[in-house]
């Protein structure tokens, strides 16, 4: 009777570690996936520059980025963001190799998330305010619609959101595995 | 002689009693030791979770005064054409008007997160509860960060307007609506800070569940 609980103690232990272990491997894989869809947001936001095929003997008509300071907040934020989590690939290897999670490191790995989230979702956010905008202007404020002159600078910058709408939702998606993993220690 | 074997009798149970009580003795502290310590846990979640109810209860009035003061703004200027009546609302911008509606469930959900809060008091060693407030809190941040970014980003446009895009700043004709909606969004991002440190207190007690 002695024997066959602890082989039963034995062998929970050993599907415990088996699903942390599964737990880890899966947190690794949505930071890469998170890291691609930042990482390509700031480069497609970052290489906009479209020129207008007319100009007058003054003016030159081009977009860029930097024209409007929202979007260079948005570019810097996600690069920000795609660096935090290329470092934060070697913790996530790290809980794959040990096997017991640590309490402490999980602890600073969410506030961390939680922190970069906020960041990476106030310049998506900020940046789908002014796309708004750049496609359908307002009325009330006098503000023209520019999509309908810069045409491929609106679709890159439409494009450019998706990716970072993604890592947010991976992030909250990382979140929650460190809460698991945390509250199944 | 019945005092003699009533004294016998006596001899014999103190020795088995004495048997009896000395692995007692020698279990007693380390027992009494590990309930201490769950006690001090216990004791340390219960703080936890009592800082947590009021820290919830900031950041309701802080979600709740950003959405009154963003619904609340209207400005007519004093001037007028014949076909114009230069007026300011939270309407007039869809961006703010989204921003009231997510102040809005911020502020439904952070009530109804109240009870949940309350359990966790009761409850220092629970864990579901707090790992379903964790969950919840981290959606809501990205809910109200995405409201307070994008009204940000239209404050800001407002402010300084933009000369590449042709966009005047309306700051300089609509004063007072303009300071309103700086203070709802300002208001908004308290609101940001004050839920980031609820889910990490609610990591911390999570920590320590056992």
């Amino acid at each position: 009777m002695k024997a066959g609980a602890v082989e039963l103690g034995h062998a929970s232990k050993v599907t415990q570690r088996g699903v942390n272990r599964g737990m880890s491997i899966l947190d690794l894989f949505l930071r890469i996936i998170a890291i691609i869809a930042t990482l390509g947001s700031a480069i497609a936001m970052g290489t906009t520059n479209e020129t207008l095929p007319f100009f007058t003997q003054f003016v030159r008509f081009r977009a860029k980025y930097s024209d409007l300071p929202t979007f260079t907040f948005f570019v810097v934020a996600n690069a920000i963001v795609s660096a935090y989590l290329v470092l934060s690939l070697g913790m996530s290897i790290f809980h794959i190799m040990r096997s017991r999670a640590q309490a402490r490191l999980l602890m600073y790995t969410i506030f961390w998330e939680v922190a970069m989230m906020a960041l990476l979702t106030a310049g998506a956010s900020a940046s789908a305010a002014i796309v708004y905008l750049a496609h359908k202007g307002n009325t009330k404020t006098n503000w023209f619609p520019i999509c309908q002159q810069y045409d491929s600078f609106c679709h890159r910058t439409s494009g450019s959101l998706v990716g970072s709408f993604i890592g947010i939702i991976f992030f909250i998606l990382l979140v929650l595995l460190s809460a698991l993993a945390l509250s199944r220690r | 002689m019945e005092k003699s074997e009533s004294t016998k009798i006596d001899v014999v149970e103190t020795n088995k009693e004495r048997k009896g009580k000395a692995p007692l003795l020698g279990t007693a502290p380390v027992v009494a030791a590990a309930g201490a310590v769950e006690h001090a846990k216990g004791g340390a979640n219960r703080g936890i979770a009592i800082f947590d109810l009021i820290l919830r209860i900031a950041a309701f009035a802080s979600a709740l005064g950003a959405a009154v003061a963003m619904g609340t703004t209207e400005e007519t200027l004093p001037f007028f054409t014949q076909f114009f009546q230069f007026e300011a609302s939270y309407d007039d911008l869809p961006t703010f008007t989204f921003f009231v509606a997510a102040m809005a469930i911020v502020v439904a959900y952070l009530v109804l997160s109240v009870p949940f809060s309350i359990v966790c008091i009761v409850r220092p060693h629970a864990v579901v509860p707090r790992l379903l407030l964790i969950i919840f809190d981290t959606v809501i941040i990205a809910l109200t960060t995405g409201a307070a970014g994008s009204s940000a980003a239209i404050v800001y446009l407002a402010h300084n307007g933009n000369q590449d895009a042709n966009w005047l700043a309306i700051c300089q004709q609509f004063g007072d609506f303009c300071q309103r909606v700086s203070g709802a969004v300002v208001a908004a991002f308290v609101t940001v800070v004050i839920l980031i440190f609820l889910v990490v207190l609610s990591a911390s007690a999570l920590r320590r569940h056992r």
